[in-house]
């Protein structure tokens, strides 16, 4: 899974420099992020990813790369990314939300 | 871990292993105390959050009179013959020693709203600063001519998760080779609205197996329901001629049922049963009514909040509350519950208060493999909460993303049972 996730970051960093677009970086959301406001927008994520994760399906968001989080739900606000239920929730998250997550989640103990 | 968290986590312990005791909330003197009743989606939630971000800053005490929660969701994948009851199963071992919850098993039977105490089926009271009546669900029975509580074992509602959910799946099992099977919906608002629906494809599912000449009529008392194109492709699909959907304008309305007979008298027709599910109109949980923060059937509130818009210091979630365009269901229950717990935090210990966020999910298997969902968001408006954006599977999805939807479901059935229970 996190190779999986890996090489998604890669080729959203990719498409990001060929099509460079007006967004801000990775890094620049992750700083605009409040930790606290992330814990409360986390309990959002909690109800279907599971802390332990699966080997299919819904992954552990657990200690993951902040980087690669913000990546990650950039692609699913901009409906690069497939899942409605994943659209959903990233398209009403604004830049500061999104960085908030991801210090909350990569500042948690990693499934293994 | 903390002296304050290492107390609650002890008396957790004591607590879940000493059935009814003395109260923890006594000894812990100082500490703000929040009372749930209810150990669903919403109640376990609640408690799980107040005390896990609270770090025990919070006293909390979880009313429910069971000690093992048999979840409504996913007992439909029960019905299909999915997987076993014991799946659905869960207990509060885990809010007790994990979150320091005080777990008391028993019936919350009334509340003293002006003295902010709550009367136990024991006698006892509990006090508490700040309540959460999460009770789900009664049903009115007397919303179904000839259906009450004294045949309901004969013909079952199954709303309820317990032992109803297992007759039904006896009766399914054991109907007559080629018989009839009536379902009866509830009429709007009821708990899971796709519900009904995803029952009878599991049924249909399971006959189609051990029963294939078996008919099911459904009779509704709507003229349309949830995810009725996607329902009634997957109908035709997997199980061509097996179920028929009659409308309220087309039936004319449900006159009586006659529990002996297994007949459903209605203009149309009179339909006779070899098994049957019969779903009557449904209201908030009877404590709802006890504590007086229902407004008729249901019980308003505050969406910013999930605050009783009754009393302030009252928090309704889940199907009891009047949450406009968020469905009845464990999804929203379990949401609501997160905004009421930062909210009760925030009084209670002075932590931040943040925008009032809700989501929900309802998917719905119709065969292996084919599952549909349905979703959206919401905020808390001035008036009510609002659909903020919103989604539903299409009919054209591929078979992959069917499979991958059920997949998903099976995911999410971990993720909020553990987001409640862990």
């Amino acid at each position: 899974m996190k190779i999986l996730l890996f090489v998604i970051f890669l080729l959203i960093s990719f498409c990001k420099f060929v099509f460079s677009d007006e967004h801000l970086d990775e890094q620049q959301i992750i700083d605009m992020g409040d930790v606290e406001y992330g814990q409360y927008l986390g309990a959002e994520c909690a109800s279907c990813h599971h802390q332990s994760g699966a080997s299919e399906g819904i992954p552990s968001i657990h200690g993951m790369d902040a980087e690669v989080f913000v990546a990650l739900m950039l692609a699913y606000r901009s409906k690069d990314m497939e899942n409605p239920v994943m659209q959903m929730i990233a398209g009403r998250l604004n830049d500061e939300q999104i960085g908030s997550l991801a210090l909350y989640f990569s500042g948690l103990e990693p499934s293994n | 871990m903390s002296k304050i968290s290492r107390r609650l986590f002890n008396t957790g312990l004591a607590a879940a292993s000493v059935s009814t005791l003395a109260f923890p909330s006594i000894s812990l003197g100082a500490l703000p105390r929040v009372v749930v009743i209810g150990g669903g989606a919403g109640g376990a939630t609640a408690a799980r959050y107040i005390a896990k971000d609270s770090n025990g800053g919070v006293d909390v005490t979880l009313v429910e009179a069971s000690k093992r929660y048999y979840t409504c969701f996913f007992s439909n994948i029960y019905l299909g013959g999915f997987r076993n009851y014991g799946s659905i199963g869960h207990n509060y071992y885990g809010l007790a020693v994990n979150r320091g919850v005080n777990m008391v098993h028993e019936w919350a039977v009334s509340v003293d709203a002006a003295a902010r105490k709550v009367k136990l089926g024991s006698g006892e009271h509990l006090s508490y600063d700040k309540l959460v009546i999460s009770p789900g669900i009664d049903l009115k029975y007397d919303t179904i001519n000839g259906y009450s509580a004294e045949v309901q074992d004969h013909m079952p509602h199954a709303w309820k998760s317990g032992t109803q959910v297992q007759l039904l799946r006896n009766q399914v099992m054991n109907m007559k080779q080629g018989g009839t099977f009536v379902m009866v919906p509830p009429p709007n608002p009821y708990r899971c609205p796709p519900g009904p629906y995803e029952r009878v494809s599991m049924i249909a599912h399971q006959f189609k197996q051990s029963n294939p000449s078996a008919k099911i009529v459904i009779l509704d008392p709507k003229n349309k329901f949830s995810k009725q194109g996607l329902f009634e492709a997957g109908w035709q699909k997997h199980y061509p001629g097996m179920i028929e959907w009659i409308s309220a304008d087309t039936h004319g309305g449900l006159k009586n049922v006659n529990a002996s007979s297994m007949e459903f008298e209605t203009d149309l027709d009179t339909f006779k049963a070899d098994a049957a599910c019969v779903v009557p109109g449904q209201r908030a949980g009877a404590i709802a009514m006890a504590a007086g923060v229902n407004n008729g059937d249901w019980c308003p509130i505050v969406p910013t909040s999930m605050q009783s818009q009754a009393d302030e210091n009252i928090y309704v979630l889940g199907d009891a509350s009047i949450a406009k365009s968020m469905p009845k269901s464990g999804f929203s229950a379990n949401s609501q519950a997160k905004v009421a717990a930062n909210h009760i935090r925030g009084a209670l210990t002075g932590s931040k208060v943040f925008d009032a966020r809700y989501s929900n999910t309802c998917w719905s298997l119709i065969a292996p493999d084919d599952d549909i969902k349905v979703g959206a968001s919401y905020t808390g408006g001035a008036e009510a909460i609002d659909v903020e954006s919103k989604f539903i599977s299409q009919g054209d999805d591929s078979s992959e993303t069917r499979a991958a939807n059920y997949q998903e479901s099976i995911d999410w059935y971990n993720g909020i049972t553990a987001d409640m229970f862990s």
